[in-house]
């Protein structure tokens, strides 16, 4: 026989064709005209400007509409839609527009469109993130057309930070449910439903020169190792959620560079509603029996630091080291706190986990372990995602392990994990009670005099880690992954890591 | 081929489908977390139980058990699968829309298994017991036996972001780049074809020799014809029959097969809204999908078995 052999080499010969230059076009075609390709983690469930529907999502929205204000570079709050905002002398927040801007149907913003969308942000049947907060604005006047004036019940010191949440966003008075028409640096001008969106420039937008892209091709990598994979095939410029394993491996590659930003973090969270988590001391046990290194070492390669106190980041004018490290590892203690509860045989409990994200599976068998050591047994419970975030919302768990951001780096930013007499959320302890924590954050939203803030936060701090409405347990990296060429992004510090999405207006190809 | 019998095939086909749809239907509502609950969550705090009350009444979900299952045959019948509990986006259209890109990609798998399969077997059996056959052998049993996100994987590491010499993954539709296209399709559609190859390859070898060991193969080698000849005309003529039955049973076997691939390589066939579907308890979409994949695979059980029939009529009994 002479003939298979032949057959065969010709067919493996028709294989480098695939992987000639001429295959690489596509890709170097698009970065000449400007346009970015960016693996996203997730296609947005929707893009409904003032739903929260995921950090994937707000990147997107960020840059299809604009609020009154955002975060720059420095994680400091910069103008937006308004060149400035103040006080005036009745407490009010007063915001000036900033004349020029138009939305993206040609249309003026005006005052009128800011009472509009704040007006349908704090609506009774709005299902807006920020509900709860702009529920707190008074009445909404307009001196002038270029004025908006926010009268609130009680004074607000962390109102102007409202806007700067990639869930608020002002919209024109003409937008429909279905068809929002924001002020932002793109608009979308396609998409596939769960695989890619592709944004193009908007060229009256209101700062100039910017954006500085042509365009932006999201496309939607869901599987970690995948979207790393792109990235460093070339197939993609950009990338968010670099997995933690596969950080040294961009950051070793001369092609490629990591931006890092320590902001998210990871923590247990009870129900207070039973025995035996309804008793601080056990929460504290808790806290005391688990030691942080080995989370950070097997959930995130070395990526992240112990979290052995509340999240408030080091070098900030609310850290306490002392504070910081209230819930230090100390199994004696953890014992001792089990014995005054009356469990010094420890107990059996449970423990609601995912095993949709590993991140998530890790740290709790790492807790497990660690709780197992002073006695308090807890089954693992590891179900899909939309089960984990069900069962929170309800109560349906003794211990949950989660991870999270804060909504900004002011520490009222944290009132959205601690603040267990909000609504029940799979984010938040389930009804544990904390009252000075809670009445101490309360303290430090109307309190205008820094000094005075950051005594209350401080109390705040101890409060917390006598009452454990949560038990943090570790910070996390969060990275954007991105080629070289790939100019002006920077990861916004902390806990705003998830707003840098906003940063792709002044993202460029060096 | 009878009246009869072919009708109680078809019969019997369209009572699995119904026992496939029902079964999909059952399962899924089974399964925790409230779809209204969920949209309503998305902020992470859980709902006004009033908005959650209103959103299951306006989809349907407050209606009982029997009467969602009967709403849901009824719309089968008209060919309506409904729309996605998450976008009111159609099922159908949905479908419409990623179905072709999956049997495109099962295509592509199949076309390299049977490129690489039947000639290797054919070779291998020929020349039996030769270094091709003891090698061959042991790379089908490997590729057999190593799952197929792990050689997705490996293809990705090595091919994609080690070498840089094709993409990761992803997807551009033929008509906007053919090249792209292509470039993508490749990786995907050879981790379909590994396990397609190497029991196409097992199956075929086997059926030569035993065609190769039939006396008519010895009379026309007697006869003074060429190997060639006696190979494609005496031996292949016959060894090729099962082969087909496997392949086409393999190819309903990848239907199921090809959603982890989709995954791994981001193709955008009927994978990405499956899982997605999945994660939002989208009852519409998730029964569409599941149907979908099961008719299909019906469908080509039967195209087998009528094709076995048509060859050979002893079946039929």
């Amino acid at each position: 026989m002479s003939i298979s052999r032949r057959s065969l080499l010709g067919a493996g010969l028709a294989a480098p064709v695939l992987v000639s230059p001429l295959f690489r076009q596509s890709a170097q075609a698009q970065r000449a005209n400007g346009i970015i390709r960016y693996g996203l983690s997730a296609f947005p469930p929707n893009l409904q400007p003032w739903v929260s529907t995921g950090a994937s999502a707000g990147t997107v929205k960020m840059l299809i509409h604009r609020s009154l204000v955002s975060y720059g570079p420095d994680g400091e709050l910069r103008g937006e839609l308004a060149e400035s905002w103040s006080r005036d002398a009745e407490g009010a927040w007063v915001f000036k527009l900033r004349p020029g801007c138009v939305f993206q149907n040609g249309d003026p913003v005006t005052a009128d469109d800011v009472k509009w969308s704040i007006e349908q942000i704090a609506g009774e049947k709005s299902t807006a993130y920020m509900r709860a907060q702009f529920q707190s604005i008074e009445r909404v006047e307009i001196p002038d057309p270029a004025t908006v004036r926010l009268v609130t019940k009680e004074p607000l010191v962390t109102l102007p930070s409202w806007f700067g949440n990639y869930n608020t966003f002002i919209l024109s008075r003409k937008s429909t449910a279905n068809e929002p028409i924001g002020a932002g640096p793109f608009r979308l001008v396609g998409q596939e439903r769960g695989t890619s969106l592709d944004l193009a420039a908007f060229d009256k937008f209101y700062k100039p020169g910017f954006p500085k892209l042509k365009g932006i091709k999201f496309v939607v990598y869901a599987d970690e190792n995948l979207r790393n994979a792109a990235l460093m095939s070339g197939d993609v410029d950009m990338i968010e959620y670099v997995p933690w394993q596969s950080m040294a491996a961009v950051e070793a590659d001369p092609r490629l560079k990591l931006d890092n930003q320590e902001g998210p973090f990871m923590d247990v969270l009870f129900n207070g509603t039973k025995p035996p988590f309804n008793d601080p001391r056990v929460r504290r046990a808790v806290a005391h029996a688990v030691r942080r290194e080995d989370i950070v070492k097997a959930a995130f390669f070395g990526r992240g630091k112990p979290l052995e106190g509340l999240p408030i980041v080091e070098g900030t004018p609310w850290y306490d080291d002392k504070l910081a490290h209230g819930w230090n590892y100390d199994p004696a203690r953890s014992k001792a706190l089990l014995a005054e509860a009356g469990f010094a045989n420890g107990f059996q409990t449970t423990l609601l986990s995912t095993a949709q994200f590993g991140m998530h599976k890790d740290t709790a068998e790492i807790v497990q372990q660690h709780l197992a050591a002073v006695g308090i047994q807890c089954e693992l419970q590891l179900p899909d995602w939309s089960t984990r975030v069900s069962r929170g919302m309800r109560g349906q768990y003794d211990m949950a392990i989660h991870g999270v951001s804060s909504d900004n780096n002011d520490p009222d930013g944290l009132t959205v994990v601690l603040d267990t007499t909000l609504s029940p959320a799979h984010g938040r302890s389930f009804k544990v009670d904390a009252p000075r924590t809670i009445a101490a954050l309360a303290r430090g939203r109307a309190e205008f005099d820094q000094a005075k803030r950051v005594a209350i936060y401080k109390e705040m701090q101890a409060a917390a880690l006598e009452e454990v409405p949560l038990v943090g347990l570790a910070w996390r990296q969060q990275g954007y992954g991105m080629d070289k060429n790939v100019m002006g992004f920077v990861n916004l510090p902390g806990a705003l890591t998830n707003s840098s999405g906003n940063m792709l207006e002044q993202t460029y190809f060096g | 081929m009878s009246t009869a019998w072919l009708t109680r095939r078809v019969l019997l086909t369209l009572a699995m489908a119904w026992v496939v749809a029902t079964i999909v239907f059952l399962a899924l509502h089974m399964v925790p977390g409230d779809p209204a609950e969920l949209l309503l969550s998305t902020s992470g705090a859980a709902p006004d139980p009033a908005s959650v009350a209103e959103l299951r009444e306006k989809l349907g979900l407050d209606l009982p058990l029997l009467t969602q299952y009967g709403n849901f045959l009824a719309g089968l019948l008209r060919g309506d699968l409904g729309n996605s509990l998450v976008d009111d986006y159609p099922v159908l259209q949905e479908i419409g829309l990623r179905l072709p890109r999956t049997l495109e990609l099962i295509l592509a798998g199949t076309v390299i298994a049977v490129i690489f399969g039947v000639p290797a077997g054919v070779y291998a059996a020929v020349h039996r017991g030769g270094a091709f056959d003891r090698a061959a052998s042991w790379i089908t049993a490997l590729l057999l036996a190593v799952p197929v996100f792990v050689v997705g994987t490996l293809l990705v590491l090595l091919l994609a972001q080690t070498l840089r010499l094709m993409p990761a993954g992803g997807y551009v539709p033929l008509a906007q780049d053919p090249a792209q296209h292509l470039k993508l399709l490749t990786l995907p559609a050879i981790a379909i074809a590994k396990g397609l190859a190497a029991v196409l390859f097992r199956m075929t070898r086997a059926a030569t020799l035993d065609a190769l060991a039939h006396d008519y193969v010895r009379t026309a080698r007697a006869k003074g014809l060429s190997p060639r000849r006696v190979l494609v005309v005496h031996v292949l003529r016959n060894a090729l029959n099962p082969v087909v039955t496997v392949l086409g049973l393999q190819m309903g076997t990848l239907l199921g097969g090809t959603v982890l691939v989709e995954y791994v390589f981001n193709w955008p066939g009927l994978s990405t809204p499956l899982l997605r579907a999945v994660e939002g308890r989208d009852y519409p979409m998730v029964v569409g999908i599941i149907l979908t994949i099961s008719v299909l695979f019906l469908l080509i059980n039967l195209a087998v078995e009528l094709l076995h029939a048509a060859i050979d009529p002893r079946v039929q009994a």
